[in-house]
């Protein structure tokens, strides 16, 4: 029945094997090829300035791109400097407080109580802040980006979580306060379920 | 990875086995000017991150690259819901400029049930029959684990049988019956 399933819904795939793609031999494919592997290939540090956005990359996209793996425009730029839509980053505190006092048992009940709720994309680590690039609000704010401060190293920030460059999170904040206790961490099936649930989304 | 030589060539093997999926990837879920942006963004991380790419699991990686970077794609341009919005009425108004809709008329009951399920769950059968991943690969897509795929998985897959169901129930006598009912069996 599962195989059934899937044939089944592989037949909705508005792709499938017989609809062409563009060939990688046509010219444009190669000059955008080209054109990336002329690009220095650095990672570049979240100190040093953003690299220079291709020909090929105009607009939206070379925001976009900035944002996914050009680094910490929060912490370089700051919020006059910032390119993505959304105004200034939020700043959240994490980690200010007694860990062990602020841990209620987890239900969807009690995360639709956080007033402040997003997905994000760790786009930068630098000492005690990360920079998350917002993936999705779910509740309460629509900054593009969200910066969490710890202020002793980031060990102590959402128990148990390192942040990961590339690694989408889920957050919640209470007064502006990420809240760790089973109500933050990284995104999987499951947790992104129950915030879906609890927000509505 | 050492000299420039070996990171054009390593990059040249990459580009050429993600670049006809990645595209496919890429159509199901977004507009072709979308499509376009997010596949430089992807090959340029690619290239940018050569040695981070994992050598047993390079299309899901990209695939990965690929969800997030559309993912900020729309965010940046603050339309993510409104284009969400217009792609599905576009395909609603436009069924013949779309393939996907010549294939939903085959099987309306299968793109309704499909529609009503949650995005996640939704994303997550998508990858499991079009992309053809296995849960150790979609959990790579979505950055979770291979037992925790499996579960959704098997739980979406669920909830996918059970809106058939329902939908053959509430229409008596409606044409679905026949498939929903093989489906059971």
């Amino acid at each position: 029945m599962t195989d059934q399933l899937r044939k089944r819904l592989a037949r909705l795939d508005p792709m499938p094997p017989g609809v062409p793609t563009e060939s990688m031999t046509t010219e444009s494919s190669q000059n955008l090829l080209e054109d990336i592997m002329t690009t220095p290939a650095t990672e570049q540090p979240a100190s040093q300035p953003e690299p220079k956005p291709n020909r090929w990359l105009v607009g939206a996209a070379a925001a976009a791109l900035v944002v996914a793996v050009g680094g910490a425009i929060a912490l370089t730029g700051g919020p006059s400097g910032d390119p993505v839509a959304g105004g200034p980053p939020l700043v959240l505190e994490a980690g200010g407080e007694d860990v062990t006092a602020s841990c209620i048992m987890f239900s969807v009940e009690e995360l639709a109580r956080a007033p402040l709720a997003f997905e994000g994309t760790v786009a930068a680590v630098e000492g005690e802040s990360v920079t998350l690039t917002v993936d999705e609000w779910f509740k309460g704010g629509d900054a593009g980006q969200v910066v969490l401060n710890a202020p002793q190293g980031m060990e102590a920030l959402i128990a148990g979580f390192p942040f990961e460059v590339g690694t989408q999170y889920l957050i919640t904040a209470y007064d502006g306060n990420v809240n760790y206790c089973g109500f933050s961490g990284p995104s999987t099936p499951e947790f992104r379920a129950a915030f879906e649930q609890a927000f509505g989304g | 990875m050492s000299s420039e030589t070996e990171r054009r060539e390593r990059f040249e093997a990459i580009a050429t086995e993600v670049y006809d999926p990645l595209q496919r990837y890429l159509r199901r879920r977004a507009t072709a000017e979308e499509s376009g942006d997010v596949l430089s963004d992807v090959l340029f991380t690619v290239w940018r991150r050569l040695d981070d790419v994992p050598r047993d699991a390079v299309l899901p990686w990209c695939y990965g690259v690929a969800r997030r970077s559309l993912s900020n794609h729309r965010r940046a341009a603050q339309r993510h819901l409104r284009l969400v919005q217009r792609l599905e009425s576009e395909r609603e108004r436009a069924p013949s400029e779309n393939p996907a809709d010549v294939l939903h008329d085959q099987d309306p009951d299968l793109a309704v049930a499909l529609a009503g399920l949650p995005p996640a769950d939704r994303e997550i059968l998508r990858l499991w029959a079009w992309e053809q991943l296995e849960p150790r690969e979609i959990a790579q897509v979505l950055g979770s684990t291979a037992n925790a795929v499996s579960l959704r998985l098997s739980r979406a897959r669920k909830k996918l049988a059970e809106s058939l169901t329902r939908q053959d129930d509430s229409i008596p006598g409606h044409k679905g019956d026949e498939r929903a009912e093989e489906q059971q069996r």
